[in-house]
């Protein structure tokens, strides 16, 4: 078929059912609204299954299906076209999308039947869609950047989407503004790179990046990769721009599962796996990656241990899991940061639609202290969350174990990479373990906590289904990146290594023995096994430990159940100063001078006026004199 | 000589009547000067040797347009004015100065502009100027002439028409 | 060249000179007098000064072109008088009273 047509067909889907939602926006059909909003979806999908398929046919060295629109800005020297590339990497993008997309969509007819505003949802979720396939399909730095802006505008309306309740409206509005100051940090990346290079394509990148790493702090492509690496934090949610994401599960819980975990936070993952070629020439850049994302990985962790509300534990868990991703890119793993996305999308929509099953069953209730043996009465919902959970614990051989392993192993063993990032991966890991199984526990094993007067009742099956899909995909996602090391043996290849091969920087492995690789996996997933025991046996068996160590721990424990005060701390010294300079800004300058200015302007017109004024008098007499005055003058003029 | 005598004797009138009819306060005094300036004006036009127009002088403007001015003065109960002059001894002098300026440079360029004076059409001396204006009246401009006498018809409705508002004209007690 | 000839001799000059300070007196009366017939009488006067300079070219340059001129202005400045006069006698039926300086409603 039509490859421009297929695109068009792509990206359409959505936005028209954005513009049919959009148009009806009052109406509280929740059903129709929510039809066609998962049709366009799973058009979307169904278009880019196709691609994928003509993709597979052509050949491993041309294997990119490219088409372009319309040229767009013509400006001088800049030259962008309305381009669209699907090659390994966004086929693996779109499928996930759209695929995890559509099953959200269909969960969420289930979970927003009974909401006020239903087909605002609705347009709001195929709008994002749309700005998220412009984001992965783009063939230059700024139709991502198009696509960025727009994803983060879709987070804001949906995120504060039931907006008559102060506090949400304000935690949509934080995630925009922390994405704006990313976004800052994107375009100065992309003007450097344009100054530098003059062209901001990716294939054009590739080509015309030098093929010797920069060794200086202040190399053109370091500045520019860490401009786009602060853009990428806006966006990923890394130190120091996650705060948004713990906010913004305020949005309803559909929400939280495709944008906050699936698709639009792995954006600045994607942005980095696409320009792995111009990344790999800035080792400085990566080794700052490296360090921010495993220190983000293991700062969200510790935060994740101490958190009562459901989906502020997943929260921090995806920022965790971010800064896995971040960490496989710094040390030049972008198969396992691909790999670790797309296993991610798969366990944490599942995990998130799970707990919005959960918190649909409870009747809105959010606090895993009042819930508590929930198994028996929420049968799918709890099979399809073990799914999730073994896979992000990383136990083999769900889907986390295959991804999560392969970053560890990348983070020891390549020569980006450094003991210390591998030690801190481990303990991550633990801890993920540890606050993973705390939540199975407290949510659906032990006693029940709740009131008799909550029946908690299974969900319907527009919610079940999708439950039960992205659960099969959290045990078998995993199996198309089978390491060497095991499935050499077997006769097993690692398909998505060898899928991705040809499109990001391929780095010099340093030589592993196996016996090595098979050590660090176990290791990892013993360190995993025992974090789990030890959580059941704090939250099933003994209840008081945990308790008894909190307040043992005091001050320290404090600190981190608030977060470490960061959020305080940003608005005491970067908020409040901001906003107290901007009032006297205005207050010296707008008020005093440029008011004063103005009205000074206007007085003096209005002075000169009245002076003037003084010439109508009304007499006659005046006027015939000032005729005669002039006539005398013209007189002169003309005769002398 | 004797032309000159007439010139200067009848100008001095005529000057001194125009400046009492401007300075006197009495509105129907400076009536009755008009009337004579106006028939110094006639003398004058005889004088230039433009019979039929001196005659018009006298018959319309001594005899009609000025004693329609004063039978509006009569109308009116005008006792002698308060302030029949604008006060203001700057404005005064500032308007005197403009009309006697306005008045030397038309006189200048008047003056100035004689040796262009087109001398065609010159007059035949057979016939005199009555006849001669006359024919010239009927034929020349005679669309300009008959315009003329439908103007004066609009005039004379209109004069009857703005006159006829309600009101009094008895002074006010 | 102010010669005793130059005030012998009338010619067109002294009739010039003469119109101008009429036209002058004329004037002055439009713009210094308060009664709104005075100001009708400067105007007249105005007017037959510039008749008077319309003869004396006549004269000088021998065509009758200004006599017709001042025919047409003697007839219009008659009709013009009696608008004039009309509106004066409308204005004191209205307001009883024709001195300007009650009249300065256009001031701004």
């Amino acid at each position: 078929m039509n490859h421009a047509l297929l695109i068009m067909t792509l990206l359409l889907a959505p936005l028209l059912g954005f513009l049919f939602n959009g148009f009806r926006f009052s109406s509280k059909d929740a059903y129709l609204a929510g039809t066609v909003a998962t049709g366009a979806a799973a058009i979307s999908f169904f278009c880019s299954l196709l691609l994928w398929k003509d993709l597979l046919a052509l050949p491993v060295e041309s294997r990119v299906i490219a088409t372009h629109f319309f040229d767009w800005i013509n400006v001088g020297a800049l030259n962008v076209r309305f381009g669209f590339v699907v090659d390994q990497i966004s086929a693996i993008m779109i499928l996930v999308v759209t695929g995890v997309g559509s099953l959200i969509h269909l969960f969420s007819v289930g979970y927003m039947a009974h909401d006020e505003r239903p087909t605002k949802y609705f347009a709001y979720l195929n709008l994002f869609l749309f700005n998220m396939l412009i984001l992965v399909l783009g063939d230059n730095l700024v139709i991502t950047f198009v696509g960025w802006e727009g994803v983060g505008l879709c987070s804001y309306l949906l995120v504060g989407f039931w907006f008559t309740d102060s506090q949400k409206a304000s935690a949509g509005m934080k995630a925009f503004v922390t994405n704006r100051i990313g976004d800052a940090g994107f375009l100065i990346g992309m003007f450097t790179l344009f100054f530098a290079f003059g062209t901001l394509n990716y294939a054009d990148l590739a080509a015309i990046i030098p093929k010797v790493p920069e060794t200086a702090w202040l190399g053109t492509i370091t500045i520019a990769t860490l401009c786009l690496f602060l853009g990428a934090t806006g966006k990923s949610a890394q130190i120091p721009l996650y705060v948004w994401l713990p906010d913004a599960m305020a949005g309803p819980t559909p929400v939280s599962a495709l944008i906050h975990a699936a698709t639009m936070v792995t954006a600045g993952v994607y942005l980095f796996v696409r320009m792995s070629n111009v990344l790999v020439m800035a080792p400085h850049t990566m080794e700052v990656i490296a360090w921010v994302g495993a220190s983000t990985a293991f700062v969200a962790a510790t935060i994740g241990v101490t958190q009562w509300d459901i989906k502020k534990i997943l929260a921090y868990s995806t920022v965790s899991q971010l800064g896995y991703m971040f960490l496989a890119v710094g040390v030049g793993a972008f198969t396992a940061a691909q790999f670790h996305l797309m296993t991610h999308a798969f366990f944490k929509a599942l995990m998130f639609l799970g707990s919005g099953s959960v918190i649909h069953a409870m009747h809105e209730e959010q606090d895993v202290r009042h819930m508590g043996g929930l198994k028996k009465y929420l049968p799918i919902t709890h099979i399809t969350f073990v799914c999730g959970w073994l896979a992000i614990i990383g136990m083999p051989p769900f889907a986390g174990f295959f991804s999560k392993d392969e970053i560890l192993f990348q983070a020891f063993a390549s020569p980006y990479g450094n003991k210390g990032l591998w030690a801190l991966g481990v303990v991550t890991a633990g801890l993920t373990a540890f606050y993973m199984t705390r939540l199975m526990c407290l949510t659906f094993w032990g006693k029940s906590r709740f009131g008799h007067d909550k029946h908690p009742h299974e969900s319907p099956p527009t919610m079940a289904i999708p439950l039960i899909i992205l659960g099969v995909f959290s045990v078998i996602g995993g199996w198309v990146g089978i390491p060497h090391v095991i499935g050499g043996g077997v006769g097993i290849p690692n398909i998505l290594e060898g899928w991705l091969e040809p499109v990001t920087a391929q780095l010099k492995e340093t030589e592993v023995s196996g016996l090595l690789e098979w050590g660090l996996m176990g290791f990892s997933v013993a360190v995993a096994a025992i974090s789990a025991l030890i959580a059941y046996s704090f939250y099933i068996l003994s209840p008081e430990t945990p308790k008894s160590i909190a307040a043992a721990l005091g001050g320290f424990y404090d600190a981190v159940c608030n977060k470490y005060y960061v959020d305080e701390f940003y608005q005491g010294w970067i908020i409040n100063p901001l906003v107290e300079g901007s009032k006297a800004l205005w207050l010296y300058i707008d008020v005093n001078f440029i008011d004063k200015a103005t009205y000074l302007a206007g007085d003096l017109v209005s002075g000169a006026a009245s002076f003037v004024k003084t010439v109508q008098n009304g007499k006659t007499q005046s006027y015939a004199l000032y005729m005669a005055l002039g006539v005398v003058v013209v007189m002169t003029i003309v005769l002398l | 000589m004797w032309e000159a005598i007439a010139f200067y004797s009848l100008a001095f009138f005529l000057v001194f009547f125009a400046f009492k009819t401007i300075t006197v306060p009495n509105p129907i005094h400076a009536a009755l000067y008009l009337v004579l300036t106006m028939i110094g004006l006639g003398a004058a036009f005889f004088n230039l040797g433009a019979q039929f127009i001196a005659g018009v002088q006298m018959i319309v403007y001594a005899g009609a347009v000025m004693v329609l001015f004063v039978m509006v003065l009569m109308l009116f109960d005008l006792k002698a004015e308060l302030r029949s002059f604008s006060k203001g001894l700057f404005s005064g002098g500032l308007k005197v100065m403009s009309a006697a300026l306005l008045a030397g440079l038309a006189i200048g360029a008047a003056n100035s502009s004689v040796a262009i004076l087109d001398t065609q059409d010159a007059a035949k001396p057979t016939m005199d100027v009555t006849r001669q204006l006359g024919i010239l009246l009927y034929t020349k401009y005679l669309y300009a002439f008959e315009a003329l006498g439908i103007l004066l018809l609009a005039v004379a409705v209109g004069v009857v028409a703005v006159s006829r508002i309600k009101g009094g004209t008895h002074a006010q007690h | 060249m102010l010669s005793i000839e130059t005030f012998l001799h009338v010619g067109l000059a002294h009739y010039i000179f003469l119109s101008g300070i009429l036209f002058s007196f004329g004037m002055i009366a439009v713009l210094m007098r308060k009664n709104v017939i005075v100001m009708l009488m400067g105007v007249e006067l105005m007017l037959n000064a510039v008749n008077l300079s319309f003869i004396a070219f006549s004269k000088e340059s021998g065509n009758l072109n200004g006599h017709i001129m001042v025919f047409f202005v003697m007839t219009i400045a008659a009709a013009e008088a009696g608008v004039g006069l009309a509106l004066a006698v409308a204005i004191y039926k209205k307001f009883h009273e024709v001195n300007i300086r009650f009249f300065e409603h256009l001031r701004g």
